[in-house]
């Protein structure tokens, strides 16, 4: 090969892998720059959305905050969001302990209908739940909200849990309860300090996943219990406020505050 | 370890709390709205009828399938050359990159389709920067219409392409390419011959996994469609809030709930074991 030929080569080699980092790195940044972009807005203190706020101060947040209305909706959106985070908990870890000791072919069966919840579209599980709760008096109350909500976050906790669980050596609890110790004592001292962190994951997620949810809720939630999600919603199709980028603003940091731990989780697993 | 050949009680006494629950809030409202479709009270496939023989029902279908089949072919496009460049780089570089496609995928979806509505709304950043650097003299059309749907759909569905496509990218042997090499190919025969088809299967499992979430999409074709980019999930919202037609609800919410099990089914069955579950990367 003559030696402009190879640096040709080279060259064209080169090219490519700049093009490719050039389209791979801009499709990263159409994933993560525009929701982001609504921080700086956030800022703002006049009336119309800048990028880069002229005169940029916390008159949004204050008003966010001196709201009745809208803190009434933050206090109903985090309250629905803890009651489904104690259920969703609850119940995910306790499907994810039973799922590990199905040994059969029944158990992806079986794992199929615990995360079926993520597959049905919500508009569906929407209308069900809405149809089915007014019959028995459950729209409108957090009582539905963190029912219907714990539907939906629990494959998350029983993800996370079993997962936890498969890589967790079983021969432990067997010798525990050779050694005279009861399932009870066995678990609380031998299983969930093992699964403790995924545990602690799943209920992250889990309310994440409440206090993000608008499709459902907005069927459920009737007049007087809106969430601040079904709130956003019914200021973006109703009024136009620049209350939102602070309020979206407060949400993504709410989510990020959440999901941190569990990321600092998964790369340590 | 010792293996339980059969149920024990224990089995039975922590699956028995979740299963009822699921039973009770789940399934149990799903099989009302299947019966409710075909009973109200008397057999019947009237909600059904209506929904083929009525021309703009048709054309609901259609609109959700053009977009959803859009928003794959975009994923594809754009999703395969990110998940490429994320296999080409260190592992600790892929690992910081990855966030970018992480933390938007759990962050509100409500807020991430009002921030598409902020950038491209006649006065929106991306009208303004357009006007600004003279590129165009109008504000352009960037909502309420096809394009601000695509563009958001394929935003908020990327992630589960990438993934998929990752996987299958980062599962080929490395010696492949080295071999491929020594054997003459270039860089491009390389890709084509090799890389390429070997991970196909990631772009099958990440293309209808795009597809399914994207035919039960309903926020961003409502905040950003127009009255043309109504889908399924918005004539279901329309018949049971605005015009309070229970039975023609439930006659398309069992069609989309039919059609998603389907292909969630042919997506399980055709990579069984080998790719993320659906939701949950």
């Amino acid at each position: 090969m003559t030696a402009a030929g190879w640096s040709g080569r080279r060259l064209r080699r080169r090219l490519a892998r700049a093009a490719l980092g050039a389209l791979g790195g801009s499709v990263l940044a159409f994933l993560v720059v525009p929701v982001l972009s609504v921080i700086p807005m956030s800022f703002s203190s006049s009336m119309v959305f800048e990028l880069v706020p002229t005169a940029p101060g916390l008159t949004q947040y204050r008003r966010f905050f001196a709201s009745p209305e809208w803190m009434l909706a933050l206090g109903r959106s985090v309250q629905v969001a803890l009651g489904t985070t104690v259920v969703a908990t609850a119940l995910g870890t306790l499907a994810a302990l039973g799922l590990v000791r199905v040994q059969s072919r029944w158990r992806s069966v079986l794992e199929a209908a615990l995360i079926s919840s993520r597959i049905v579209p919500s508009i569906v599980f929407a209308v069900a739940a809405y149809f089915v709760f007014s019959q028995v008096g459950l729209v409108g109350t957090v009582a539905g909200l963190v029912l219907a909500h714990s539907v939906l976050a629990f494959p998350f906790v029983v993800v996370l849990v079993s997962s936890a669980l498969y890589g967790f050596d079983r021969s432990l609890e067997e010798a525990s309860r050779s050694l005279g110790a009861g399932s009870i004592r066995t678990f609380f001292r031998i299983t969930f300090p093992q699964i403790r962190l995924a545990v602690f994951g799943g209920a992250l997620f889990a309310f994440n996943v409440s206090f993000d949810e608008v499709v459902v809720t907005l069927f459920i939630s009737g007049v007087h219990s809106k969430t601040l999600p079904v709130k956003v919603w019914d200021a973006i199709l109703y009024e136009i406020t620049p209350i939102l980028p602070a309020i979206s603003t407060i949400i993504i940091v709410a989510s990020i505050l959440l999901l941190t731990p569990l990321l600092l989780y998964r790369r340590r697993s | 370890m010792l293996r339980h050949r059969r149920l024990d009680w224990s089995t039975v006494v922590l699956l028995a709390p979740p299963l009822v629950f699921l039973l009770v809030i789940f399934a149990f409202p799903l099989g009302r709205i299947v019966w409710g479709s075909f009973f109200a009270p008397d057999f019947t496939l009237g909600a059904y009828e209506r929904m083929v023989t009525v021309p703009v029902y048709g054309r609901v279908f259609w609109i959700t399938l053009k977009i959803s089949g859009l928003t794959t072919l975009l994923c594809v496009l754009l999703g395969y050359p990110a998940a490429y460049f994320l296999a080409s780089v260190s592992a600790r570089t892929r690992q910081a990159l990855l966030l970018c496609v992480v933390i938007p995928f759990f962050l509100s979806v409500l807020v991430r389709n009002y921030v598409w509505m902020v950038l491209l709304q006649r006065t929106g950043l991306v009208n303004r920067a357009l006007l600004d650097w003279g590129v165009i003299g109008q504000p352009l059309d960037l909502m309420y219409n096809e394009f601000g749907v695509l563009i958001a759909m394929v935003n908020m569905l990327l992630p589960y392409m990438i993934f998929p496509v990752l996987s299958a990218l980062l599962a080929i042997p490395p010696e492949l390419a080295p071999a491929s090499a020594s054997l003459g190919a270039g860089a491009a025969r390389t890709f084509w011959r090799i890389t390429l088809p070997l991970s196909l299967p990631g772009v099958a499992a990440g293309g209808l996994l795009v597809f399914i979430v994207a035919l039960g999409f309903f926020i961003t074709p409502a905040l950003l469609g127009g009255p043309k980019q109504m889908m399924i999930s918005n004539l279901i919202e329309f018949s049971v809030r605005q015009v309070l037609n229970w039975p023609f609800a439930f006659a398309l919410a069992n069609t989309l709930l039919v059609g998603t099990l389907v292909l969630y089914f042919v997506y399980v069955r055709a990579l069984e074991g080998r790719l993320p579950k659906a939701g949950l990367p």
